[in-house]
C-alpha cells in the first residue's frame, strides 16, 4: 500500500478562465490528521472535489487511496468517505430511515457505530431531517460518513454550524476512527483553535497554491516572528528575502520567518549590528501571517 | 493523570506534554518502575492525536526517563535518584580531567594520585 492515503501532482484547475488550484501538491501521510487551512476563495473546497471525484482537474495526477478518482470503481468509494461543505440529506426522511437506505449501499456499514453517535449527539432517530437544525443535520452527515468504515475520510468544514461541545464530540469521534489503526482524515476548517487541537499534519493553500504542508509540531517550532531592534547604524540595507512578512519603521524591523536554528538569526543580527527578540506563534497566528498580503 | 495542555500557546502540545510527564518523573511523583497509561489511554483522555503521545513516549524513552517492555506497556525508569548521579558525574568530569592533565604534567603516575585523593577523603572524614 502506498505510504500517502491522498497524493497530488501539479493539480490544475479553472473555473470560467480563471485559475483556482494551481500546480497543486498535496501529500496527506496514511494514518495523519491533516487540516486543510484556507481563507474563503483560496481553493480548498475546489480542491476538495477533486479529491472526492466530483469535478476532474484540467491538468495534473490526482490519487485518493492509490487511485485516480476518474478511475474510481463501487468498491473504491465504499473506502472513501466524504461529506461536502452543504450536505444536501432528503428533507422528508426520517433520521432512522435514511441510514437504512444508506446502509444499502454498503456492504461493510457500522450499525453499532450508528447508535454509538446517534447517542453521543442525543440525535432522535425518529425526526425527520426538515425538523433539525443545521447542524444536527451536519452530524448526520457526519454519521452517515462515518458508518460507511472508510479508510480516508474526507470533510469539508465539518465543524461549520456546531457549537462549542457539539464540536469536541465531533473531533472525540475524528480521534476515536483515527485510533482504529490506517485511517486518514482530511478535513477543512476555519476553526483554528479546533484544528490546532487535533490535526498532526497541516496544509495551507492560498490564491490557490499551497503554502504550507508539514507537522504542525515543526511549523510552531520554526515560524517565528522577530523583532529585529536597537539598530547601531539604522534599518537601511536590512531585508530578509524568504520572509512570510517584513515590515520595518525608523528603527524598528519585524518579520515573519522560518528560524530553523538561532545560529543564523544571531549571525543576521550581528551583521547588522542589532538586537533582536522572538515572539512564538499559534497556529492561528501562523496562519493570518502566511496567508495576508505581504506589505510593502 | 491530570495534565493540562493548552493547543492554543506557541509551543507545540508534544512539548507541554513531555514537559510536564519529565517534570513528574524526575521530582518523583512518577515513581520508577510505575506504569504509564497506553498511548490509546492516554490521547482518549487529553483528546489529543495518537501519535503525539506516541513522539512524547519516544521522547522520554530517549532521555532516559522511561522505557518500553514488550507486550506489557511504557514504565518510569531512573527518576531523581538516578539522574542526579549523572549530572553529579557530569560536574565533576571536568575536575578530574584538571587533576589526571596536572599529574601526567609533572609526571606523576596513577597510584600516586589516588593514594592523595584517598588521604583528602579521610582528612575531611576527621574533620567531620
Amino acid at each position: 500500500m502506498e505510504s500517502y492515503a491522498i497524493e497530488t501532482k501539479n493539480v490544475t484547475r479553472s473555473f470560467a478562465g480563471s485559475v483556482v488550484v494551481q500546480d497543486l501538491n498535496l501529500r496527506v501521510r496514511r494514518g495523519s490528521i491533516y487540516g486543510f487551512l484556507g481563507r474563503n476563495g483560496a481553493g480548498k473546497t475546489t480542491t476538495i472535489k477533486m479529491l472526492a471525484g466530483l469535478i476532474w482537474p484540467d491538468s495534473g495526477e490526482i490519487k485518493v487511496n492509490g487511485v485516480a478518482p476518474s478511475q474510481f470503481t463501487v468498491e473504491d468509494r465504499w473506502k472513501i468517505g466524504y461529506v461536502s461543505e452543504r450536505q444536501i440529506l432528503n428533507p422528508f426522511l426520517r433520521v432512522s430511515a435514511l441510514i437504512k437506505f444508506t446502509a444499502g449501499f454498503y456492504p461493510h456499514w457500522d450499525f453499532a457505530a450508528c447508535e454509538r453517535i446517534l447517542q453521543r449527539f442525543k440525535i432522535d432517530p425518529s425526526k425527520r431531517i426538515k425538523s433539525l437544525s443545521q447542524g444536527t443535520a451536519r452530524q448526520v452527515a457526519f454519521l452517515l460518513a462515518l458508518a460507511q468504515k472508510p479508510d480516508v475520510l474526507i470533510l469539508d468544514e465539518p465543524a461549520a454550524n456546531l457549537d462549542v461541545v457539539a464540536r469536541r464530540e465531533f473531533l472525540d469521534e475524528v480521534l476515536d476512527l483515527l485510533r482504529q489503526d490506517g485511517k486518514t482524515v482530511l478535513f477543512s476548517s476555519h476553526i483554528l483553535s479546533d484544528v490546532e487541537r487535533v490535526a498532526d499534519e497541516i496544509g495551507i493553500i492560498a490564491q490557490g497554491r499551497l503554502k504550507i504542508s508539514e507537522s504542525l509540531d515543526r511549523l510552531k517550532e520554526t515560524v517565528r516572528k522577530v523583532r529585529f531592534h536597537a539598530f547601531e547604524k539604522g534599518v537601511n540595507g536590512f531585508v530578509i528575502p524568504d520572509a512570510f512578512q517584513f515590515s520595518k519603521t525608523r528603527d524598528e524591523v519585524l518579520a515573519t520567518l522560518r528560524v530553523e536554528d538561532e545560529t543564523s538569526l544571531r549571525a543576521l543580527a550581528s551583521s547588522h549590528r542589532c538586537q533582536y527578540e522572538i515572539i512564538p506563534l499559534n497556529l492561528e497566528d501562523i496562519f493570518v501571517e502566511i496567508v495576508r498580503e505581504p506589505k510593502d | 493523570m491530570f495534565i493540562h495542555l493548552n493547543p492554543n500557546s506557541g509551543m507545540p502540545i508534544y512539548r507541554q506534554l513531555f514537559q510536564q510527564l519529565r517534570q513528574r518523573i524526575v521530582s518523583g511523583q512518577l515513581a520508577v518502575n510505575e506504569q504509564l497509561p497506553s498511548v490509546r489511554d492516554l490521547s482518549a483522555e487529553l483528546k489529543i492525536n495518537l501519535l503525539t503521545v506516541a513522539k512524547v513516549y519516544q521522547l522520554l524513552e530517549s532521555e532516559g526517563l522511561a522505557e518500553t517492555r514488550r507486550g506489557l506497556g511504557t514504565f518510569v525508569v531512573g527518576g531523581n535518584e538516578m539522574h542526579s548521579v549523572v549530572e553529579k558525574r557530569k560536574l565533576i568530569a571536568s575536575a578530574v580531567e584538571q587533576v589526571v592533565a596536572e599529574a601526567q604534567h609533572l609526571g606523576m603516575d596513577e597510584g600516586e594520585v589516588i593514594k592523595l585523593i584517598r588521604q583528602r577523603f579521610e582528612e575531611t572524614k576527621r574533620k567531620g
